[in-house]
């Protein structure tokens, strides 16, 4: 900077002078803009729904679609493939899961979520027994990694579901036909049994109406006398029914263990990382078997859990940190509640967190000590910023 | 007694340096950022097997341990210059005019005039003119504002004085006939978001003269390690920060910063704040109109949102130079008119200047092994995307990149066999993230009206500070300095208080 008085020796500095003196005038009043940042991101990506239970349909023995409506502001766009996390409070305890959503973007009236059972699952029981028509819920706005990106997925598109792993690809599949879009869809569908077939109906309807849409039904514990594809979804099956494998971008949902297989499956064939999309699926069922789980601690050892400034908990180490710190009665932000969306991030100060392959941390968070509790185990004494 | 002596409002990086600066040296401070990490545009974050860099392209100012820039001694005075690792890069850039043009300049003043030189030889004696100004301008401007010559004046300091408030483009028109040779020594008019025509060549003389003299350079793990380590260094400094807390209000009294309320309802008591915020929503959001003087709102009325970007993540799944990439900064543009380009990014037509930053040319461990990642950008004024229908967003947005990678792909014909991940972020994105209207990243724009000699830099409310990109230059660079800048003057005002601490 030079002194102000020397200001006027500059070139051009009283043109640009008398410039401002009109701008003052007939400048922008900032004022008016008060609250526009945050009305135009509500409307994209708002921080919370809250939505309203308009229908439950019955689809399987098991399963259940439950419509969502808004109870205050229209829905956020979301693209085929994405899920919402739902807030729920089951036992006075407040959580959340991620549910893909299963109707199609065409249109935000609702949002359809389809809730299959599992076993003694916590929050799969209390939607599928206790939930009713206009019942209030919270939800993220829509996320995830898991659709179709025209940059450089192509037209020609695998499927691979497992159980109720469908439920992104039924969204996919009813966008794709409801508006005519120009990409081929093979979906290879496997269930234990021809009962556990979600949207079994609907699909087989779109497919007959629709040539870009083909539907493989696959059972692993066929009954007697049925004489479709039966089996696993093998190398085999998949270059049997697919064809040219090329040209093909696979897309893999369902449950953890038909991930491991699959893939297997996909790297036989010689399918290259960039042809495979896989959605997240949460915790794993049985934590102690992955690798690198320390032998020297059990799954029912119990820690404490410091937070900083806050209160200390404790916290079992078969059980992601972000459970324990909900039945404590703190809220942590979430989304996927599997490690990948980053929502949860939280510093940890002090101690040794167990997490799976997969959990998506960054060089910077392994370095200074940031985790995901909603797929961090605790296995000493911790303390964490909150 | 006060809760704290400074509030930072704000992680990112003129947060950070503040907060650091003024908990090194004994002040109580306390940081509130709404996201559950530190950085603001200093961030990264993950798609499949990559770790994106959201914002670093070439980090400037840092000079050699012989030869050091401002930014170097900045980092050493925090403490934090020792953890980080740098890489330096060999060149500016390599500029593409596909079909007429590819040229690469190095971070060195005899080569890059031996480049010009070897594509323009017609213009070589106006290449060594224009040069010897850019370089005796310079000298000038560091005589008078950094050493501050007390006997500064027209006389004495004639190339300043004549060019500080200068055109850029007046200037190029002044010594170059060839509209390429123009475009290929203004490219760098894009890290400052206007184009030659519209900035001063005080800034822009500044900008290339320091990235040629200091070297652009790249910081192992991204602007997250900096982010993270500027944190670490404030924690251990015994300041406090609150995560995934924002600041809802700053309070005023009488002209009087007296406290701040977050987002969750606390109120914290304290006579000085650092907002880090950006000057617009600090002023518009977190302040109630009647405490803003009438002055300052028509001062910030002559004042123009800047510039945000449409950014495209890309991780492929080969190294660069098996797709013929072989440098790390890529600029390339379709069009020699750089009006013509500004203008385009106020509209949603196909984008004529791309930057395209492959950090793995430099730094073979920013991917996984055999994977490389390219950051693809264009300048994007937010209003076009302000006016999409939501429902047809995605659509839009997906069209709009396309062009981008379509372009790219002109130049790098192999990348589109390799693509393993795209994100993709517009205007709206960095809206979202950065919570500054027009997702703009550089704060306002900085035509020459808005430079340091008409602006007041200091806010009328005292005890009310901002960091950033918005009060003065973008860029990490000034970023990180304002913070350091800001924590001596509070220091300063502290002590002429006569010791007033809580």
């Amino acid at each position: 900077m030079i002194s102000r008085n020397l200001h006027n020796d500059l070139e051009g500095y009283a043109e640009i002078k008398e410039e401002i003196a009109v701008l003052k005038k007939y400048g922008t009043d900032f004022t008016l803009q008060k609250g526009e940042v945050a009305r135009i991101i509500n409307l994209h990506h708002p921080k919370k729904l809250s939505l309203r239970i308009s229908q439950i349909i019955h689809e399987t023995e098991s399963t259940k679609t439950f419509r969502l409506v808004s109870s205050t502001r229209p829905l956020p766009p979301f693209q085929a493939g994405q899920y919402i996390n739902l807030f729920v409070e089951v036992d006075g305890v407040r959580t959340s899961r991620p549910y893909s959503i299963s109707s199609p973007p065409s249109q935000t009236a609702y949002y359809d979520i389809t809730v299959r059972r599992v076993a003694e699952g916590f929050v799969s029981t209390y939607l599928l027994d206790e939930v009713k028509v206009g019942d209030i819920f919270q939800s993220t706005s829509p996320s995830g990694q898991f659709y179709h990106n025209p940059l450089f997925h192509g037209e020609n598109l695998v499927f691979l579901a497992g159980g109720s792993g469908i439920t992104p690809f039924m969204s996919m599949i009813r966008e794709i036909t409801d508006r005519g879009l120009n990409r081929q869809v093979q979906l290879i569908y496997g269930n234990r049994i021809n009962d556990d077939i979600i949207f079994n109906k609907e699909m087989e309807e779109r497919s007959a109406c629709c040539d870009n849409v083909t539907v493989h039904s696959v059972l692993s514990e066929p009954a007697d006398g049925y004489n479709g594809l039966s089996g696993f979804i093998t190398a085999e099956l998949i270059k049997e029914r697919v064809g040219n494998l090329d040209d093909k971008m696979f897309y893999v949902c369902g449950p953890a263990a038909m991930y491991t297989f699959v893939l297997g499956e996909l790297k036989k064939l010689g399918i290259p990382k960039r042809k495979i999309r896989m959605e997240v699926f949460g915790p794993p069922p049985d934590i102690k078997s992955q690798p690198g789980w320390p032998e020297d601690v059990s799954i029912n050892d119990r820690f404490d859990v410091k937070m900083k400034g806050k209160t200390t908990i404790k916290a079992k180490a078969g059980e992601p940190l972000m459970n324990s710190l909900e039945r404590a009665g703190i809220v942590v932000t979430a989304s996927c509640r599997s490690g990948e969306c980053s929502l949860c991030r939280t510093k940890l100060v002090s101690g040794k967190v167990f997490q799976p392959r997969g959990v998506k941390l960054r060089k910077s968070d392994r370095a200074f000590g940031y985790i995901h509790p909603c797929m961090a185990y605790p296995l000493e004494n911790l303390e964490i910023i909150i | 007694m006060s809760d704290y002596d400074v509030v930072v409002i704000g992680a990112g990086n003129g947060g950070l340096t503040s907060a650091l600066s003024l908990a090194k040296n004994g002040l109580s401070v306390l940081m509130l950022e709404r996201h559950n990490i530190p950085g603001g545009c200093a961030t990264s974050f993950i798609r499949g097997r990559f770790e994106f860099e959201v914002a670093l392209h070439q980090l400037s100012g840092l000079g050699t341990e012989e030869f050091p820039g401002p930014l170097r001694n900045t980092l050493g005075e925090l403490g934090v210059m020792d953890k980080l690792e740098f890489v330096r890069m060999d060149n500016l850039y390599r500029l593409t005019m596909p079909g007429s043009l590819d040229i690469c300049l190095k971070a060195d003043r005899a080569e890059a005039i031996a480049a010009l030189k070897e594509q323009f030889p017609e213009e070589s004696s106006n290449i060594d003119r224009f040069f010897d100004l850019l370089y005796e301008y310079c000298t000038q401007w560091i005589h008078v504002t950094m050493l501050r010559d007390p006997k500064a004046s027209k006389d004495k300091y004639p190339l300043y004085f004549k060019y500080a408030l200068k055109s850029t483009q007046e200037v190029f028109d002044e010594f170059f006939q060839n509209p390429q040779l123009k475009t290929v020594i203004g490219v760098y008019w894009s890290y400052q978001g206007l184009p030659p025509s519209k900035v001063t060549f005080g800034d822009f003389a500044i900008i290339l003269w320091a990235y040629i003299e200091f070297k652009p350079w790249h910081l192992k793990g991204g602007s997250q390690a900096l982010s993270s380590t500027l944190l670490n260094t404030y924690l251990e400094a015994g300041g406090d920060v609150r995560f995934n807390c924002g600041a809802k209000k700053i309070m005023v009294s009488n002209g009087r910063v007296t406290g701040v309320i977050t987002e969750e309802g606390d109120e914290i008591s304290t006579d000085r704040v650092v907002s880090n915020a950006g000057t617009a929503t600090t002023y518009v959001e977190l302040i109630e109109p009647e405490h803003i003087p009438n002055q300052l709102l028509r001062e910030l009325g002559t004042m123009t949102l800047g510039t945000s970007f449409v950014s495209i993540f890309m991780g492929f799944d080969q190294e660069p130079h098996q797709m013929g990439i072989d440098q790390t900064t890529n600029f390339i543009t379709t069009s020699p008119d750089a009006d013509h380009v500004w203008d385009r990014s106020k509209t949603l037509s196909t984008p004529e200047w791309l930057l395209f930053s492959c950090y793995d040319v430099d730094d073979p461990d920013f991917s996984p092994k055999g994977a490389s990642q390219g950051s693809l950008v264009t300048i994007s004024y937010a209003k076009p995307w302000l006016s999409v229908p939501p429902h047809q967003y995605h659509e839009i947005k997906y069209a709009y990149a396309q062009k981008m990678v379509d372009t790219l792909a002109g130049v790098f014909p192999a990348i589109k066999d390799h693509i393993e991940e795209i994100e993709v972020g517009t205007p709206l994105t960095h809206m979202r993230y950065l919570g500054h209207p027009g997702g703009s990243a550089y704060g306002f724009d900085r035509y020459a009206k808005d430079t340091e000699f008409f602006i007041e830099s200091r806010s009328p409310i005292k005890g009310l500070y901002i960091a950033g990109a918005w009060p003065g230059m973008g860029g990490f660079q000034p970023s990180i300095q304002s913070g350091v800048t800001i924590a001596k003057s509070i220091q300063k005002s502290m002590e002429t208080q006569g010791g007033e601490r809580s």
